[in-house]
């Protein structure tokens, strides 16, 4: 036996770089070509300006890493994470047949997902990975029918769960042991989330026998219960957790009937009307306030910072959507927009504006609105547009129509966040845009608030150089037309030439007549009377 | 003819005229060539079989000495009227050719294609000089006898399309500069994909056909006139 070789240190420059951007443009990745091109473009202020380009970058589709460190493309042999300023090759995974991934919160972790199931590799589906070394850390085999991811995470990292049948297994890393070798037994469990900025579970049973449903927070690791709600004529319950982790809303399906399906334990539900219950995590004792809702819900989003929701209910053509503002002690209705054509709602990553959309079906209504008092800033369209995808500072959107959607007109739009068209791109079968995320914010809340409050400094430095890089791009694009036609003169010299020498031909083919100048003649207008008949009337007295 | 004709011209004397052939029914794509001075009972003067791409649109080179095709495959070609000999090609668009036009004093070509854009060449040399570019297929594009504009007529063909915008008239024939390749003005109106432009000889007017049946012609206002590029 030998010991192993140390090997030699592999640099992979600066991962953070594009943060250091001068001008503070973000990166996006744009696959095109039906799959066939990857690019990443700058989203630089006329046009987006190429960065990287490969062709079969990925075989399939690409995914940002949460923090937006890493690019991840698919392969049929695994997946591969990619880098820096070269976009370099930073680490390999080999998962055979991979159709899935997801990374921790804190990009230590990645887990993949392949269908296939290996008895000579004994390959499990699926499997998780220490991005910086690039070691299996654990695998999984799937058990039941889940939605991905069927790992979550806990933001900071420290724990991941998963539920089996009647079962909610918490693990820690970096060990990836079970939590206090036990998990934890859940009869019917049927969902669970963690809160995005604490280690705080939410889970909830639906009704059993004549025990009602409930909706449970616990700690992590502790397992202690901070919150439980009891629920009746539950049909269905879906969580959403606030973006800074300060509220809950469960969304709560009720029945006011139900019947027994055979002997399955399936129920049929109908006359159903819902509510939203809202956990106030922040507060002692995690108080819940409820809003009912009459009609069915669309969608739903929370600001991502702050106190508002909003989403839409309705059914086709009466769709509204509504805001609401959770203050201390009630949660209050700020408004609610009427007959839009909506099906998604995107929120500003930096909270305030919101983008209500109608994707696919809807034919591309956008409209951008204004939170804090619900007013409409523009209403416009990207006819046929599938996604919609804002830059993670706020600032930008994107609408665009995939190739996977919709065969014609494939292309992405570019609008600021008040709604005004900046720029639209075709792209020959364009399929997917992707903002590169970034990573949370270095400076402390009391930094932010200096920089805010300093404002009209910087804004006269950026109107400075915004004014300078107008003037220049004027002065190119002069330059660059000022070339073109001058090249187009000599070419018109030539041609000219060309035509007088050739004069004498044009005679010959044309017998003679000089058409070259051939102008229409002048019609004189003459008016000539001619006499037509002559009539005698007698006019009767 | 044995087949379906596609396209078909006067040369510049008026003494010859050719049409081009479709490829099917087991017989070639072929150009023929007609002198009106000696119709021998119907036969052509010269047939130049077209073994490659099929031909999709045609025009007379300048002084009859050569006829310029464009090809399903998105080449434009020179074939010698006395040979029947390829002399020229090139191969610049991806998709097949819809229209050739030639500019007033024959020194340039613009071609319409399917690949959603237009092009303009040198006709002598077939150059590569200009590209024009849109998001729907090409149907045909004009040069202006007295600017340095050009106009683009197209339109998605009603089989690729399941709905369109619920704007109507959305159909539009575009206006590039010539030499900046910026477009500078549309005209909406037809309701139908767009099959044919044309420039009056005067240039103070052009006109559109359809494939909604409508020909429209439009005659300029004072601030086509006056319109000007900074450069």
């Amino acid at each position: 036996w030998e010991p192993p070789k140390p090997k030699p240190y592999h640099d992979v420059g600066n991962l953070r770089y594009f943060l250091q951007e001068p001008d503070c443009y973000d990166q996006f990745s744009v696959i095109y070509d039906g799959g066939d091109r990857t690019a990443i473009f700058k989203n630089t202020a006329r046009e987006p300006v190429l960065i990287e380009e490969r062709a079969r970058w990925t075989e399939t589709y690409i995914r940002w890493s949460p923090q937006g460190t890493y690019l991840a493309t698919f392969h049929a042999k695994g997946i591969a994470l990619w880098g820096g300023e070269k976009f370099e090759q930073i680490m390999r995974f080999s998962h055979p047949g991979v159709q899935l991934i997801d990374f921790s919160p804190c990009e230590r972790y990645m887990v993949t997902f392949s269908p296939i199931l290996s008895t000579q590799e004994d390959q499990q589906q699926i499997i998780i990975w220490d991005i910086r070394t690039g070691m299996k850390k654990r695998g999984f085999h799937c058990e039941t029918q889940s939605t991905w991811p069927i790992l979550k995470w806990s933001n900071d990292g420290s724990y991941f769960g998963r539920i089996t049948p009647d079962t909610l297994s918490v693990y820690e890393t970096p060990s990836m042991g079970l939590l206090e070798k036990k998990s934890l037994k859940i009869t019917g469990l049927r969902d669970f989330s963690w809160s995005p900025s604490d280690n705080i579970i939410a889970y909830w049973v639906p009704e059993q026998q004549n025990v009602p449903a409930r909706v449970t927070l616990i700690q992590m690791p502790s397992r202690q219960e901070l919150c439980i709600k009891n629920l009746f004529n539950v049909a269905d319950c879906k969580m959403h957790w606030q973006k800074n982790g300060d509220y809950l809303c469960v969304k709560v399906d009720r029945y006011s009937k139900a019947k027994k399906i055979d002997e399955k334990d399936q129920f049929k539900y109908s006359g159903l009307y819902y509510n939203f219950e809202l956990f106030r995590i922040r507060e002692k004792q995690i108080p819940v306030d409820k809003v009912e809702v009459k009609e069915n819900v669309i969608a739903f989003a929370w600001e991502p910072v702050g106190s508002r929701f909003a989403f839409i209910h309705g059914e086709s053509p009466r769709i509204s959507v509504s805001f609401y503002q959770i203050r201390p002690g009630k949660v209050e209705t700020i408004k609610t927009l009427e007959r839009k054509q909506a099906n998604h709602l995107f929120w500003s990553p930096a909270g305030q504006f919101i983008v209500l959309a109608g994707l696919r079906n809807m034919n591309g209504v956008l409209e951008f609105v204004d939170a804090s008092d619900v007013t409409v800033m523009a209403q416009t369209e990207h006819f046929m547009a599938t996604d919609v995808e804002w830059d993670s500072t706020g600032r930008y959107v994107v609408s665009a129509v995939s190739w996977w959607g919709h065969k014609v007109d494939n292309g992405y739009w570019i609008w600021s966040f008040q709604g005004r068209l900046l720029q639209k791109i075709q792209l020959e079968r364009f399929c997917q845009l992707l903002w590169r995320p970034r990573p949370p914010s270095l400076l402390s809340i009391e930094q932010m608030r200096a920089i805010k409050k300093n404002m009209k400094k910087y804004t006269e430095q950026f109107e400075v150089m915004d004014r300078l890089r107008q003037s220049n791009v004027s002065t190119e694009i002069l330059e660059k037309r000022s070339e073109m036609m001058n090249e187009y003169k000599s070419f018109r010299e030539r041609a000219t030439e060309e035509w007088e020498s050739m004069k004498y031909r044009r005679l010959e083919l044309r017998d003679g007549v000089d058409t070259d100048t051939l102008e229409y003649e002048e019609n004189d207008e003459e008016i000539v009377e001619f006499l037509l008949k002559v009539e005698e009337v007698v006019v009767e007295e | 003819t044995a087949t379906a004709v596609r396209t078909c011209g006067f040369s510049f004397s008026g003494r010859y005229i050719m049409y081009t052939t479709d490829k099917t029914m087991g017989r070639p794509c072929e150009i023929h060539i007609f002198d009106l001075n000696d119709i021998r009972n119907g036969e052509p003067t010269m047939v130049i079989p077209i073994s490659s791409s099929k031909i999709t649109s045609a025009v007379w080179g300048p002084y009859e000495e050569y006829i310029i095709t464009g090809h399903e495959n998105g080449e434009i070609c020179h074939y010698d009227l006395k040979s029947g000999d390829k002399i020229n090609s090139c191969k610049e668009h991806s998709k097949q050719i819809n229209d050739l036009q030639l500019s007033k004093d024959m020194s340039m070509l613009i071609s319409a294609s399917k690949d959603t854009t237009a092009k303009l060449f040198e006709t002598a040399t077939l150059g590569h000089m200009k590209t024009y570019k849109t998001e729907r297929p090409v149907n045909s594009a004009s040069l202006s006898p007295i600017y340095d504009h050009v106009v683009l007529g197209g339109g998605q063909e009603a089989m690729d399309v399941t709905t369109t915008s619920t704007k109507v008239g959305k159909f539009d024939a575009r206006f590039y500069h010539l030499v900046f390749e910026e477009e500078f003005g549309r005209v909406k109106g037809h309701f139908g994909p767009i099959n044919s432009t044309a420039f009056h000889p005067d240039g103070k007017s052009y006109s559109s056909g359809g494939e909604d049946g409508y020909v429209r012609v439009h005659y300029f206002d004072p601030s086509y006139f006056d319109f000007r590029f900074e450069f």
